[in-house]
């Protein structure tokens, strides 16, 4: 059967045929990968460049970067904290759905934008700790408006910079790239 | 198509197939999408992926042992004990583990209800906050304030001095406080033995850890007895941290129980004879130690002794021996010792022998227990004598209002008290209880409270420590439900009926109650905290889980008085009944009074039988073959006062004449873990009282009837009875 599939596809229309066939195939890929670096969905058209514009520091809504593994995300209350100050919070289109769940005391499903693998332990307060702002990973956030990643948030990425901060000290290079440092 | 795929074809697409499929699919964004649903209102000081911990109070017994318990993202996760908190210095024991199971029970009142007394169900005629409030409010203004009566538990000790100021101002009757475990621990008989010959009412502190030689009559210190944790640690102490000292301890018990097994000796006797052994003890340290036997000792005749308690000369001279040669002894009298008729003297026989040692005040001796911080003088728990005088005004109607809290009489009291018609005589029942007891189901309203660790709170320490303590309780988590603290309840009740009910309740909150209550201990400054005004005081109270003395106290107690005393322990207890058999009930190791409801605690084999999940009868094997009794047989208990069934454990370790079921099992409600397990072996217990008032629980004489039906014991080492494992094999 494999013999007759190969005679076939060295005839002209065979040829045409698997090109077709490739050619969908990488397109499906390329479609795929493109997927993987688009900002998803998001419950609310958050402008991160509004708020930091505002001045508001990147702790005060993730206050967990200092202290723990995970940032956090701001409570519905925290949101409503200010806004329901601001007339604006009562009209506006793109407000509503953060109205309503406040009325309703439900959250939102936020979709995380920067994030990496089970089997990589990341934890913010370290990198913190260690001098790094937030901008250094997550980008310029007064140049965005819903969360995208600046970068494919991949080993050779972390790596790059762990060497980098290692600054030949071979003793800090050794800690700093040990596996165990993130997979553990 | 005619031509038939290979083997190897189809695995060679197969693959491709699968390994497109995978890449595919890997790199599309379906791998990495994930959510996350931020709290709409974030609990206090949470942190993701960060656990928060706060210190409070166990409330699982009255002893007031610290814990800190750890949350995460606002729920209870585990609990520990506070390494600060003098009396368990960062121990519990089991149940203060399982106290969230409590809090998780899926059988608490959720809401207020008007339940009518429809036992066995809970009610669903659910009442808002404001109706339970008005009703409790009119239950108190509208009612003779003669005829309210407040029924408390041991726990907590803030509720209990709210509702004693409450009870004062309006000229109610002093509100009375109880429990299975204070009455098995005959508490009022040991404060009146302490009375007598100390000088002072209140529980006496054994100083364990420094005593090389102790002598316990039944005082199970090591389960539940006053404060287990504190005791349990002393103990330690005790064994191993002296260098090449390693206390003795001899047992005196009429079955072997978890602290006789953990003693170097157990000996058995016959039950009611415990101050019998005490004087002739007394007696003979005194000739071996060549003086004249004290006014106290002088009257016994060892050799009757001998004869009437099954104790062997032999075994007697060598724990005398043991006394007179030690530099510390410590005898200490125990629950079944004092549960007697003659309880009081035996518990001032054993006491003296302590007097002989000279050890009062002394370290490793008998000491006063420092009061609490914020308490004038001992309360003791009502004995069962007052709890009897409650039901005799409630079945006579001289009670038109009982509060309830923390308490569940129902099944804690003997069924031979009455309780139940006493409830029914009692026009208005208002329970506040935490989850659906017997006696909650069976009164009018239930207006719940939060569970311990949702509460605010304070607890003074009795005994077990040197040190002034008062454990501070705060919630650890927000209340999973629509209940509400009962300290908030009276406060609002107390507003709204005016007068002088709102000014015997001038607070706020129960926050603010409890301020006031503390602030005297600001001027202190020989505590573990100093704060210059009372907010920042209450804050290091929450942070610390408490307030305590930072030294010990002592005082000087002279023996003098004790051994002038003429004892009179002139015979055996009389017992109760023409029966065979001694009945000893026992407070269940792992279960304690309110245990049953947590399946951590059914889970828990007993520490010297490994049952679990049930209730057995312990009998020795010579009984049981007499008998004709075989292990798993189910047999009725008889007594004057009624009878129980539950299956055989033969226990080699129990004197032949005697037979002890654990007292922790037998509800009839109290949620799905405890509803219709085991038995109650208070339903064959006499109301019959000994001189200090405490029932004379350990002199009760049963029969045993066959009843030829079987049950499998889920044991250990075997989990048949519980999971019906092994049960319908075919034969």
């Amino acid at each position: 059967m494999i013999r007759k599939f190969f005679k076939w596809a060295f005839s002209p229309m065979g040829r045409i045929a698997v090109a077709i066939a490739i050619l969908s195939l990488f397109s499906l890929a390329a479609y795929g990968l493109y997927q993987t670096q688009q900002a998803p969905e998001q419950p609310i058209q958050f402008t991160h460049k509004l708020h930091v514009g505002l001045g508001i520091q990147c702790l005060y809504c993730h206050p967990g970067a200092l202290r723990g593994p995970s940032p956090g995300l701001p409570t519905i209350s925290k949101c409503w904290g200010c806004h329901q100050q601001i007339a604006k919070t009562q009209t506006s289109a793109l407000l509503k759905p953060m109205v309503e769940a406040m009325d309703k005391g439900v959250g939102f499903t936020w979709v995380p934008v920067a994030q990496v693998p089970d089997f990589v332990h990341f934890t913010h307060r370290p990198h913190v700790a260690a001098g790094l702002n937030c901008e250094n990973c997550h980008g310029d956030m007064t140049q965005v408006t819903i969360a995208v990643n600046p970068q494919v948030m991949n080993m050779g990425w972390c790596l790059s910079c762990h060497k980098e901060r290692a600054a030949g000290d071979k003793e800090k290079l050794t800690k700093l790239t040990d596996c165990g440092t993130c997979h553990y | 198509m005619s031509e038939k795929i290979t083997r190897r074809n189809f695995l060679k697409l197969t693959t491709a197939g699968a390994a497109t499929a995978a890449i595919m699919t890997g790199c599309g964004p379906a791998s990495r999408y994930v959510t996350r649903e931020p709290y709409v209102k974030m609990p206090e000081y949470t942190y993701n992926g960060l656990s928060t911990y706060y210190a409070t109070t166990c409330r699982e017994c009255a002893a007031g042992c610290g814990i800190i318990v750890r949350t995460m993202q606002g729920r209870a996760i585990k609990v520990e004990g506070n390494p600060q908190n003098p009396i368990n210095l960062g121990k519990t024991c089991a149940r203060g583990q399982a106290t969230l199971h409590g809090l998780y029970n899926p059988d608490r009142v959720e809401n207020p209800v008007r339940q009518g007394r429809s036992a066995p169900q809970l009610s669903t005629a659910q009442v808002s906050w404001d109706e339970a409030i008005q009703t409790v409010s009119d239950a108190l203004s509208k009612t003779n304030a003669s005829e309210v009566a407040f029924l408390m538990g041991t726990a907590p000790d803030h509720l209990f001095d709210l509702v004693s100021d409450l009870a004062d101002a309006i000229g109610a009757p002093a509100p009375l406080r109880f429990s299975a475990l204070s009455m098995f621990e005959a508490q009022a008989t040991l404060s009146k033995a302490a009375e007598d010959l100390l000088g002072q009412a209140g529980l006496p502190f054994f100083d364990i850890s420094n005593a090389d030689v102790v002598v316990s009559f039944g005082a199970n210190f090591l389960e539940t007895w006053l404060s287990p944790v504190a005791y349990t640690r002393g103990y330690a102490k005790m064994r191993r941290s002296r260098p090449r000292t390693r206390g003795y301890m001899v047992h005196f018990e009429t079955q072997m129980s978890q602290t006789a097994a953990k003693a170097d000796e157990w000996i058995p006797l016959l039950p009611g004879t415990e101050g019998l052994v005490a004087l002739a003890l007394g007696k003979l340290v005194a000739q071996l130690k060549g003086i004249s036997a004290p006014r106290a000792f002088a009257s016994v005749n060892v050799q009757q002794v001998v004869e009437t308690s099954g104790v062997s000369m032999e075994q007697l001279t060598r724990v005398a021996e043991l006394i007179a040669e030690s530099h510390a002894p410590l005898a200490i009298p125990g629950g079944q010792a004092l549960g007697q008729s003659n309880g009081l003297a035996a518990a001032e026989a054993i006491l003296a022998l302590n007097a002989l040692a000279d050890n009062f005040g002394q370290p490793g001796g008998v000491l006063l227990s420092p009061l609490a911080p914020n308490s004038g003088a001992h309360r003791r728990p009502a004995n069962a004598q007052e709890m009897s005088d409650l039901v005799a005004k409630m079945k006579s109607g001289k009670i038109k209002v009982l509060f309830i809290h923390g308490v569940n009489p129902l099944f804690e009291l003997p069924q031979s008290f009455g309780f139940a018609e006493a409830l029914h005589a009692t026009p208005t029942v208002i329970s506040f209880a935490t989850f659906p007891d017997e006696t909650a189901l069976a009164s009018d309203y239930i207006f719940p409270d939060h569970h311990g660790l949702e509460s605010w709170g304070y607890q003074r320490s009795q005994t077990g420590v040197m040190q002034s303590v008062l454990s501070g309780s705060q919630p650890v988590v927000a209340p999973n439900y629509n209940t509400r603290a009962t300290a908030d309840v009276f406060i609002e009740a107390a507003r709204l009926a005016g007068g002088k009910f709102a000014q015997a309740l001038p607070f706020a909150d129960e926050v603010e109650f409890i301020q006031s209550k503390i602030e005297n201990l600001i001027a202190r400054t020989d505590g573990s905290f100093i704060a210059p005004e009372i907010n920042a005081f209450s804050a290091y109270f929450q942070q610390h889980g408490g307030w305590w003395a930072s030294s010990a106290e002592s005082d000087s107690l002279s023996a003098a008085n004790a051994l002038g005393k003429s004892l009179n322990v002139s015979s055996v207890a009389a017992s109760i009944g023409e029966n065979e058999f001694f009945f000893l009930p026992f407070v269940s190791p792992t279960l304690g009074e309110a245990g049953a409801n947590k399946p951590w605690l059914q889970e828990l084999p007993d520490p010297t039988t490994t049952v679990m999940w049930n209730t057995w009868v312990a009998m020795n094997p010579e009984t049981a073959r007499e008998l004709g009794i075989e292990n798993d047989d189910v047999v009725r208990i008889v007594s004057e006062a009624g009878s129980v069934e539950a299956p055989v454990y033969k226990y080699p370790a129990i004197h032949p004449n005697a037979v002890a079921m654990p007292f922790g099992q037998g509800h009839t409600a109290y949620g799905r873990f405890a509803a219709g397990r085991g038995a109650n072996p208070t339903d064959v217990l006499a109301p019959s009282f000994n001189e200090a008032g405490d029932l004379a629980f350990a002199g009760m004489k049963v029969r045993i009837e066959k009843t030829g039906k079987q049950q499998p014991l889920s044991r250990l080492e075997s989990r048949i009875g519980v999971y019906g494992e092994g049960m319908y094999e075919e034969k």
